[in-house]
């Protein structure tokens, strides 16, 4: 029921979109209407999309099948979105839904109402004028032999929704995993062409990665060790010609190598946090959360074995992303929030700043977008200018 | 001897510092970036530049190229090189010129200090010092093979302990023969790579160079 309700809902949305979507079409062969086409696609789309996630809440699995990015421009847009077999399936379920999946979630909604009123109808029909008095199916009602019979009518109603209620919460379902998924063979090559995308990005990650490590350890340990050598060196010269001197040398070359340690911490810190192995993805982000400047709350849940490579994907983000908080965005307080449904982990990030966050601009996200997408996750980014800043990340984490 | 130090590492920096200035070394700068090196040598005009290879803006190979510079505006200035790791095209980038006064080490090698004064001194005379680390990798790359194929290994031996930047005693001395029989190994690889003596060119470096440049077979 509560499915036929949801799907109630959007199914609404469905019908006012193609009514305005009509009036849009009627208006486009004047003319006029053809300016407002793109926007109207665009609402379908928008549309589409709250079925897609409302479906993938009752774990029907169904994927967008649209690229990230979209053409600007007018003619650009309209013929993109015209060549795309997705819009047309988006149209088609709209029509669908619209109608079925209207008259489907009415009755999800108005069965209960009505079986409860039948099925209680003996303990109030003699409060009613006596004219008035009737069955929901509307035919009246005098003698207690015609109410009981009404009341029975409400068992039955009851007894309808719930055997079957779950049908009709799959047919109403139903056109939206047809026809909201990608098209068979098209889902085929996009996902070949998406993982293409991901794995080059994934390389590109991973080589950004070594070279950052590289560099780490080249400017960093390296040379305090070359250092540590060299002082070393100009210890023993010291010991021979004025032993008085060698001290100061030998002192240098110690703090140098106690450099060179810390250094090397750093770096493996940056490789594999220690803390995630020894304490797990809850224990470290707690530790993260309490070395943030901004006063931070982590919620996780029960999350089962994770792979490695997730649990030091997600611990990155949220790091990346609490260090973005503490930066830029003035935030009082932020939250990060871990759960898992299925083979699915999400991590989100949220804080109370000034809002205005980019993934376009260069930040640390760009990072966190590259580490998603080699995982083949979906990262959504809402920062409206004022705030607040909500960063949700899904990574798949089949185990 | 008057040395300028270009090294962006501040320890490193001050450790050549104090290493040079307490063996009595004429230090005239000690700079951090190509820019200030380049204009410490017009300015001081020193004997030798020891100069980093990784230096500001982009850490790759800033170092050779102000080097290779103020050799061509400052010559005969005398240039050894430091460097973290192994790259030999930028020992044969130096050498290209053909002309000695080269060295090319590993920065660890600055703490034993008696063979990093050695080079000094020699590289100041107009000789070279190639890491040994740099001429054994030369010896693994099959360019090298080819190039040194008309050698013996006894010669070949003797071409590394050259490209080190050891004279003929020190050389003998290594492999426990006389001088008289590294100066014959010397002619034959000299022979053998059809080195004529000239006046322009020192027969070593150019032997040297040989076996640097069949490292990096784009280079002319």
């Amino acid at each position: 029921m509560e499915r036929l309700a949801g799907g109630l809902g959007t199914s609404l949305l469905a019908l006012f979109t193609s009514a305005g979507l009509t009036v849009v079409a009627v208006a486009s062969l004047a003319g006029v209407g053809l300016l407002l086409l793109p926007f109207m696609l665009s609402l379908v789309r928008l549309v589409a999309e709250r079925e897609r996630g409302r479906l993938n809440r009752w774990q029907y699995q169904v994927i967008s099948p649209y690229a990230d990015t979209r053409p600007t421009g007018w003619a650009a847009r309209l013929r993109a979105a015209a060549s795309d077999p997705a819009t047309w399936r988006d149209l088609r379920w709209l029509a669908s839904h619209a109608s079925l999946g209207l008259l489907l979630g009415l009755a999800g909604v108005v069965l209960p109402i009505i079986a409860v009123r039948d099925a209680s109808f003996p303990l109030w029909w003699w409060l009613l004028p006596i004219e008035e008095a009737g069955a929901s199916l509307g035919f009246p009602v005098r003698t207690w032999p015609a109410v009981l019979a009404v009341s029975l009518m409400g068992i039955s109603w009851a007894a309808i929704l719930i055997g079957l209620g779950p049908a009709m919460a799959r047919l109403q379902a139903l056109p939206g995993v047809r026809l909201l998924r990608p098209h068979p063979s098209a889902d085929l090559s996009q996902r070949i062409a998406q993982l293409t995308v991901t794995r080059a990005s994934a390389l590109q990650a991973h080589a950004a990665e070594l070279r950052r490590i590289e560099r780490a350890l080249h400017d960093g340990t390296q040379n305090r060790i070359i250092g540590v050598a060299v002082l070393l060196g100009v210890a023993r010269d010291a010991v021979v010609r004025d032993p008085a001197s060698a001290e100061a040398a030998l002192e240098r070359a110690q703090s140098a190598a106690e450099q060179a340690l810390g250094e090397l911490r750093t770096v493996i810190r940056g490789i594999l946090p220690p803390v995630l192995e020894e304490r797990g993805l809850a224990g470290a982000l707690t530790s993260l959360a309490a070395d943030c400047l901004v006063p931070c709350e982590v919620t996780v849940t029960e999350l089962g074995h994770l792979p490695v490579a997730v649990e030091t994907t997600a611990y990155f983000i949220a790091a990346e992303a609490l260090t973005n908080t503490a930066r830029h965005s003035r935030a009082t307080t932020a939250a990060v929030s871990v759960n898992r449904v299925g083979d699915l982990l999400s991590v989100h990030v949220r804080d109370d700043g000034i809002g205005g966050a980019a993934v376009s601009a260069g930040s640390g996200l760009t990072g966190i977008r590259r580490r998603v997408e080699a995982h083949d996750g979906t990262i959504t980014l809402t920062s409206p200018i004022g705030g607040p800043t909500v960063l949700e990340v899904e990574l798949p984490c089949a185990s | 001897m008057r040395i300028v130090i270009a090294e962006d590492d501040a320890l490193l920096r001050e450790g050549l510092t104090l290493l040079l200035t307490a063996r009595g070394f004429d230090l005239v700068a000690a700079v951090p970036t190509p820019e200030e090196f380049l204009a410490a040598v017009a300015e001081h005009r020193p004997d030798i530049a020891v100069v980093d290879v990784r230096m500001p803006p982009t850490f790759t190979d800033e170092g050779i190229r102000a080097a290779v510079q103020a050799r061509r505006l400052h010559p005969p200035l005398a240039v050894l090189v430091l460097s973290a790791y192994v790259e030999q095209s930028f020992a044969a980038d130096l050498l290209a010129d053909g002309v000695g006064g080269i060295g090319y080490l590993l920065k660890e090698r600055v703490g034993r200090l008696q063979e990093f004064l050695d080079a000094l001194h020699r590289v100041v005379a107009g000789g070279t010092a190639i890491d040994p680390e740099v001429v054994a990798q030369l010896f693994t790359h099959q360019r090298a093979i080819d190039v040194m194929r008309p050698l013996s290994p006894r010669e070949r031996e003797v071409l590394a302990l050259m490209a080190e930047g050891l004279g003929n005693t020190a050389i003998a001395e290594r492999l426990f023969v006389t001088d008289k029989a590294v100066h014959k190994h010397i002619r034959n690889i000299f022979l053998k790579f059809d080195l004529h003596p000239t006046d322009q060119t020192d027969r070593r470096v150019a032997a040297v160079l040989r076996y640097l440049d069949s490292r990096t077979p784009s280079r002319s």
